[in-house]
Parts: C-alpha cells; structure tokens; sequence
C-alpha cells in the first residue's frame, strides 16, 4: 500500500442576504446530517468594561427564550429532532451550533432566526442563568487544581488594554452588577445579522439552503454596524511576570506567552509552524528537552491559537515541573531551547515531518474538532472564522499551502524576531502548602 | 465572490416551528470482520470523507485482570510500551509518528488495554507496523521506565487534589468492595513499588493476538487493508491469558454517605450511585432511555430543575456505565456548598418520581427521538465511529447491534421506562459522595445516613 498523499477539498459557497447576513454552505452527502452555526462578532474582549464576563453570561441568555420559543424550547427542539447544540464565547466570537439528522435543518434556521430577531429574557431567565455562571466559573476555575491556568492568568500580565487583559470569565461582583438593560444593549449593539455568518454544513444542496437561510433570516433587519473598539497594545518594552498562588494542585506550574504577529502576515505563518516545532506532542522541541531528557519537567504542552483570534494573542507554552526545581531554573532550561533555535536555526528534515503533522492535525480538525462529538465542527468553525475575520470562507482550502511554504529561515528569523524577553509574559502558579489551603 | 441566487420570497415568519420532513435513511457503515490466521479479530470500515485512518489495538486485559496483584500496573505498562522497542528507542517512535502525521496513544482501563493511532491515510502501512511493533516487541528500557513512574506519581497527586476524580474513586470503592472494579488508580506507594519485571510479564501475558481486537476505520480500501493486517499481525503466536475469578461486589442495604475532605473547597461534588446492569442485560435500552429522560440530556428532569429552574449547578448529569462484569448507575453535580443537601433532595425527588409515576407521552417521544438521534450522529467521524465498533466488539453484541438500535429505542413503551426505574434507580440504598469541605457540609451530609469520612489519599478520618 504506497499510497500518494490526497489534497483535499472542500466545497464552499457562499452569499451574502440583503440585511447583511453571511451565508456558507458546503455540501457533503455522505451521510444524513447537517451541521448549523451562527457566530456573531462579538467575544469576550469586546465585553463593556464594569461587565467582565458578560459576553460568556449573554451566551446563556440566548438559550433562554426568544419570541416564539420560550426558555428550554429550543433545546428541547433539537434534542427531539435527535440532534445536539451548545454555544461558545471566544475572544473574537460566540457561537452557537447544531448537530441534527438532516430532515431538521428548516427547524435550527427557525430558531436560530428565531432568536436573531427577538430574543426574550426576563429578571427571572437572567439572575438563574448568573447562579449558573458563577457555578461553571467554581467547577472550571476556583475550585479545580490549576483552573484557569493559564487562559485567565496570562492576559493581565501580558496585555495593557483592558479588552486583552481582564478576567473574561468574569469577576462575580461584575456578574452580578449586569441588569437586563445590559442584556438588552449588547444584544441590539452586536447580535445583528449584518454582524454574523450563518454555516450550513453536510446533507443539503447549497442553492436550497441558501433559498431556507433567505426564508428565514431575511425579514431580520439589519442593524447598525457596530462600535469598532481599539484593541491595540502598546508597545512592550520590558520584561513582564506574575505569580499566582495554586489552591490545591501539587506541583509548581509556569506558563511563557510571547505575543504574535496579526493573523494572515507572512510572519504569522512562520510563527504558527514555529509553535509545532516548539510544542506538538512528544516530538516537540520543549517536551523533548525538558521532559524526557533535562527530565525537569513532568508535563509540558503549549499552543497557539491562530486561527480563530483576531486581536492580540499569544502562543503560550505550560510547564507543570518538578518541585526541586525552581521556578528561574525552569525557564532557564526553556531559554536554553528557545535559544538554541534562534542560534542554530532548524534543518529541513525536522521541520518537513512538522509540516506533514500540521496537515494531518487540520484534517483532524475538520473533521471533528472539539471533543469530535459534533461531525464537522472544526470545518464550520473554521469557515466561520475565515469568513468573519478575512472575508473569505474558501480559505479553507488554501491556507494550508501558506504553512507548507514556510522555510527553515523563516522559522529562524520569526524565532529571533518574536521569541524575545520584552515580548513575553510569565505566570508563575506556586501551589500553597499543603495543610495551609484556606 | 461568488454569489449563489437567493430569490426573495416574501413570506412573515413563522410563530411555531417547521415541522420535521421525512428523515434520510442512514446507511450504517459496512464492516468487514476477519479472523486473522493466528486467531487475532480484525474488524473494518470504510469512511472515505477525510484522507486518515484511526486505528484501536485492544487487548481484553485491563487493570482488573492484575489488581489483586498490582493495582494500576495494566495503565503503567501501556504507558511505558510506547517508550521503547528492540529495534525503535523512545525518540524514533515519536519522530516516526510526527513523519506519518500520527497520534498515538496507549492507555489501560478496568477491562482493557488499547493501543490507539491515527493518521494521515497515506501512511497506513507505516502507522500499522509502529502498532504492531509496540504490541510485540516492546522493550521496557529502564531508564523510561523509571521516568514514566515518577511522573504517574506526580499526576496521581494532582488527581487527588481534583473533585471529580476523588468522587469518581470513592464510589468505585465503595460500589465494589473486594471486586477489582473497586480501584480505579494505585497509590502512589502502589507505583512507586511497580517493578519492570512486572510490567514484562503482564505484557508478556496479555498482550496476545488470541487476546486482541483490531479495529480500523478510515480512508483505504478494506480489502487491501486486510492484506496489511495479516501481512503485519498474522505470523505472531502468543497463548491465550488466563484471568482469574473476581470476588462479587457487596450488596447496599440503606442510603449511605461517604464524604471526602477537600480543605478549601468552595464547591461540593454530589455524586452517587447504585449497582445496575451490563450492556448485555435484556433491560438495557429501558435503563438508557429511563436515564436520558431522568438526568442524560441537557433536557432531562434533573437538568431542568437543578440547572435550569434553581441555579444550583453549571453540569448535572446522570450516566449508565457499563463495565464487561457489571455496570452501575450514577448521578453527579458540582454544586455551591450551601445547597448540597437541597440538591441531594432534588435528586432523589426526581428519582422517586420516575419510580412513581409513568413519563408523558410528550417526554418519551422526545428522548426517543433523541438517542436515536444522536446514535447516528456517532457514527459520523472517525473516532465517534471507532467508538462505537468497539464497544460492540468488545463486549461481543450482536452484529446488527448498530442497525437495530435506533428501532429498539423507539419500540419503548412509558412502562417499560417505569420498569427501568423501579429496577434500576435504587433509590432506598443509594450510595451518597460528597466531596468538599466537611466544615462547610458535615451537618448537610448527615441528613442522608450514616457519614464516613475520608482525606484525599482514601484513609478513614
């Protein structure tokens, strides 16, 4: 079996609705289900200051109740159409989605329509979903070992401008603050449909579901465009650190972020396979060194979200080591590797199987994504981002050649460019002792 | 751009929802199930959307099969078999994988061992012969042995400082008393006393094909993926292990409760459970429908009170689990400290009212609708598919187990959801944990029986 590597692609088309909508479809027949997303442009960053974490508490407000689906009616839709949903914030974006049998698609438009047009909420809806927030914020963050590390940890110390930099998942005195007027205004500034692409996914015909997407979302009219806040970052010109106490895991844990360049430049690219050079599993620069071979670590992984931000970011690598190890002769061991290839640089032959794994792990993604309990997420949501952030869905079959064309000396050049002191930020998480948690 | 034609038509929206059209039929993957000549099960299926293959090595041998000798010690050969074989030290296996855009994983549960891959389709060949060199030649070099032993030591501490994991143990122990189910992690003087020789003989004895199931799915044709599987598996010779007898788990008489101390703790984990039944059982559709109406869906019972109606709670969830032996029925929430014992009522309310009263036709249509749903759902990616042919490979269901499915879900009656509950819901004898603060929940706790209290290591406090 010598097979030849098959390039892949994906049918996309896509329109626009005259209040603005944005529509993709793209049509795979191979089995009886579809997959829907609405994503609004709108994500945590974005969230009114007084208010952190108001755009995650909107999120269960829109499963709340709209016009003609009261609270719980559209879950129960789509759970007895025998399909599945959930909704996301992110930085840049919330979602909403759908897994469903195909003979359901007309049904998720209509709710989704549904709720684009006229959500319905009350005191009522708005101080249970809080309860219900502020119990999601215990269970994931205050009261696991490492919660919030490093996602909620890293942005105050990196970032100076508060949309980058504050608590997103909300600091309770803020919960609490929010009122229904709140719920109201970021509804009306940001769920418009001029604000939003719609993703239609799997067993359907792109012209039929664009005439169901036009039935049922365009009498919502548009809104007006909303406010443009600025995002920038002042330049860093000096080294950034902080250090948060770890309530009940056992080992010391550090998190190094350095700050990307904007999405879709050439460094971007180069940046984005640097991070699978750096991280991706066991083969990865950093496990291999400080795990399996300094042995100082016991764990180590690390990212970068690429694709789906759209303002300041940073690829972040974690270090949970060992505790005879100090916390400076951790990242020692780290500069020692993030050096080494700023220095040396990579050859090709480690960097080709890089490029091979990148391809194989967007396929992945596609396909699955997420936990892989909802077929096709990654596609949608990949679409959605290429659609929301750069106007153009049917990058999804391009992009991959701009990761392929990355040479070795870009990989160094991004390395000496990006990888440096005074563009990096380090939490340090020092558990307490034990005995003394509170 | 392209623009695709939306003609406008005029139509008000609609106040009640389209009704469903006639469903698409599903066309259950075809599997291609083979006996290789050495006596290793084979079983495959096309699914040619995305070009990779996901691939399971399983061996029928978990930690059950050794935890009278060695808790733990199936999970910590898994982990250092991927380390190292005569002819691949640790690095070439992990570049080798990177090459072939490969994942790789090897993990133990209670019942079984699985090796698991999956990559790029180009490169099936190469992907199945690193699985098959880690299922027979695997080396143990000692050095990563030791490494990988000091790291479960450090991850087993961070597990027991976690809620859920903590929960997840201690109603195991006390569900299963002196049957290997009972353990779900060693401790770490239990690690720390794991010899290599150990772990070269449970692999030596259980990694065997006549112990072995392979299941591939992906982007090749079955035929000549067959060719490979025998190619590549079909010369190696290894006798069947044998598994001793397990003690029975104890029978529960009365509610009681079981309270983990986790100082610091500004959440309670509720979670509890009685002894129900195996995949295999006649009343197992009964009991997956009685529970995704009780507390398995997002809209069950449970979640509407406890999240959607009180606020209590971000994830309630009640849960069928089924091992090979046995199986039990759970349910759990991370709730506020202050209503802990509000949410154990509740619960129990719920409970008792699936016990009393028969569902309504309008829940019994949805949460049929539901599972069948979401069955074929399952099916749609390669691990959802993969996961599904395992399970009915594993535990030996009967070949039109995915075609019938959906129809026996649907055949369900209100009573036979009553019958369920009344069998399966024990509600009289429920096994209560809490994990959390005793100084915030010790009062609450004693509401519901008898309390016996643990630290985090599982010593009696």
């Amino acid at each position: 079996m010598n097979l030849q590597p098959k390039k892949l692609h994906i049918p996309v088309e896509h329109t626009t609705l005259a209040n603005g909508l944005r529509v993709v479809a793209s049509p795979d027949r191979s089995a009886p289900f579809v997959t829907v997303g609405v994503y609004y442009q709108i994500g945590f960053r974005l969230e009114p200051r007084g208010r952190s974490g108001f755009a995650h508490l909107f999120e269960h407000m829109m499963f709340q109740g709209s016009e003609n689906a009261g609270k719980m009616e559209h879950i129960r839709l789509i759970n007895s159409s025998g399909g599945l949903l959930n909704g996301t914030t992110n930085y840049d974006i919330t979602n909403y989605f759908e897994a469903v049998p195909s003979n359901a698609l007309e049904r998720v438009l209509w709710l989704e329509a549904d709720r684009m047009r006229a959500l319905k909420v009350d005191e009522e809806n708005l101080r249970n979903q809080r309860d219900v927030v502020k119990e999601e914020v215990r269970v994931n963050v205050m009261n696991q070992p490492y919660g919030g590390f490093p996602w909620l940890d890293l942005p105050p110390v990196a970032f100076r401008n508060w949309p980058n930099a504050h608590n997103f998942y909300g600091d309770f005195s803020d919960l609490d603050a929010a009122t229904l007027d709140d719920v109201r205004n970021f509804y009306h500034t940001y769920y418009s449909p001029n604000n939003a692409v719609l993703l239609m996914l799997g067993d359907l015909d792109p012209a039929e579901a664009f005439v169901l997407a036009n039935r049922y979302f365009d009498d919502i009219p548009r809104g007006p465009a909303p406010p443009r806040a600025d995002v920038s970052e002042p330049p860093q010109t000096e080294k950034r650190r902080g250090e948060v106490p770890e309530p009940f895991g056992t080992l010391p844990a550090l998190a190094i972020g350095y700050t990307a360049p904007p999405r879709e430049t050439p460094d971007w690219y180069a940046l984005t396979v640097l991070d699978r050079v750096l991280h991706g599993g066991r083969a990865g620069r950093i496990y291999r060194q400080l795990v399996l071979e300094k042995q100082i670590a016991v764990e180590t992984d690390g990212n970068f979200e690429a694709f789906d931000t759209n303002g300041p970011t940073q690829m972040v690598t974690r270090v949970f080591h060992r505790p005879e190890y100090s916390a400076d002769a951790t990242i020692a061991a780290f500069d020692e590797v993030i050096n080494e290839l700023r220095e040396k640089g990579i050859a090709a032959e480690e960097l080709e199987p890089v490029k091979v794994k990148f391809r194989s792990d967007y396929y992945s993604m596609l396909e699955g994504g997420m936990g892989s309990y909802m077929p096709r997420f990654g596609l949608m949501h990949y679409l959605a981002c290429f659609t929301l952030f750069d106007g153009d869905p049917k990058r999804i079959n391009t992009i991959l050649d701009g990761f392929q064309a990355v040479t070795p000396a870009q990989v160094q050049a991004a390395a000496q460019k990006y990888l440096i002191p005074h563009n990096r930020a380090i939490v340090v998480r020092k558990p307490i002792a034990k005995g003394a948690a509170r | 751009m392209t623009t695709a034609s939306t003609p406008a038509i005029p139509t008000p929206h609609l106040s009640s929802p389209p009704a469903l059209g006639p469903e698409r039929a599903v066309a259950w993957p075809r599997r291609t199930v083979r006996t290789l000549s050495n006596g290793m099960q084979v079983v495959l299926a096309e699914t040619h959307t995305f070009p990779k293959i996901s691939a399971q090595l399983f061996f029928r041998s978990g930690n059950a099969a050794v935890a009278h000798r060695a808790p733990g010690l199936a999970e910590m050969t898994a982990t250092v078999v991927r380390t190292g074989t005569v002819s691949r030290p640790s690095r070439r296996i992990e570049e080798d994988l990177r090459r072939m855009g490969a994942d790789l994983g090897s993990h133990a549960g209670a019942d079984t061992t699985a090796i698991s891959a999956s990559g790029l389709a180009e490169f099936s060949e190469g992907l199945l012969e690193l699985v098959a060199d880690l299922a027979r030649n695997a080396s143990f070099p000692a050095e990563e042995f030791e490494r990988e032993r000091r790291q479960k030591i450090e991850s087993l501490r961070v597990e027991r400082t976690t809620p859920g994991f903590l929960a997840g143990e201690r109603l195991r122990r006390v569900l299963f008393g002196e049957h290997p189910y009972a353990i779900i992690a060693p401790t770490e003087e239990q690690v720390a006393a794991f010899k290599r020789e150990q772990l070269e003989d449970f692999y030596r004895h259980h990694y065997s094909p006549a112990n072995a199931l392979l299941i591939i799915v992906g982007d090749f044709a079955a035929d000549q993926m067959l060719a490979q599987a025998e190619k590549t598996f079909g010369n190696w010779k290894a006798p069947e292990p044998e598994v001793p007898p397990s003690p029975a788990p104890p029978h529960h008489s009365g509610r009681r409760v079981h309270l983990v101390h986790l100082p610091g703790s500004v959440q309670t984990q509720v979670l509890l459970g009685n002894l129900a039944i195996t995949r295999r059982d006649p009343d197992w559709y009964r009991l997956v429908l009685a529970n995704s109406i009780y507390g398995g869906a997002f809209h069950s019972r449970l979640v509407i009170n406890i999240r959607e109606q009180k606020g209590y709670t971000y994830s309630p969830r009640s849960s069928v689990n089924a091992l090979r032996q046995y199986g039990y029925f759970s349910v759990h929430a991370a709730v506020r400290n202050e209503v802990a014992a509000a949410t154990l009522t509740e619960m129990f309310y719920e409970m008792d009212r699936m016990r009393a009263l028969p569902v309504t036709p309008e829940e019994l249509d949805s949460a049929r609708s539901y599972l069948s749903g979401v069955f074929s759902l399952g099916t749609a990616t390669q691990d959802g598919l993969l996961g599904q042919l395992s399970t009915m490979y594993l535990d030996r269901l009967p070949d039109d187990y995915l075609e019938t499915y959906r129809e026996k879900i649907r055949a369900l009656t209100a009573d036979d959801v009553l019958a369920a509950a009344r069998r399966h819901f024990d509600s009289a004898n429920e096994q209560i944990v809490l994990v959390g603060d005793r100084a915030q929940i010790a009062d609450q706790a004693a509401l519901f029986g008898q309390v016996n209290e643990y630290d985090a290591t599982g010593k009696s406090i």
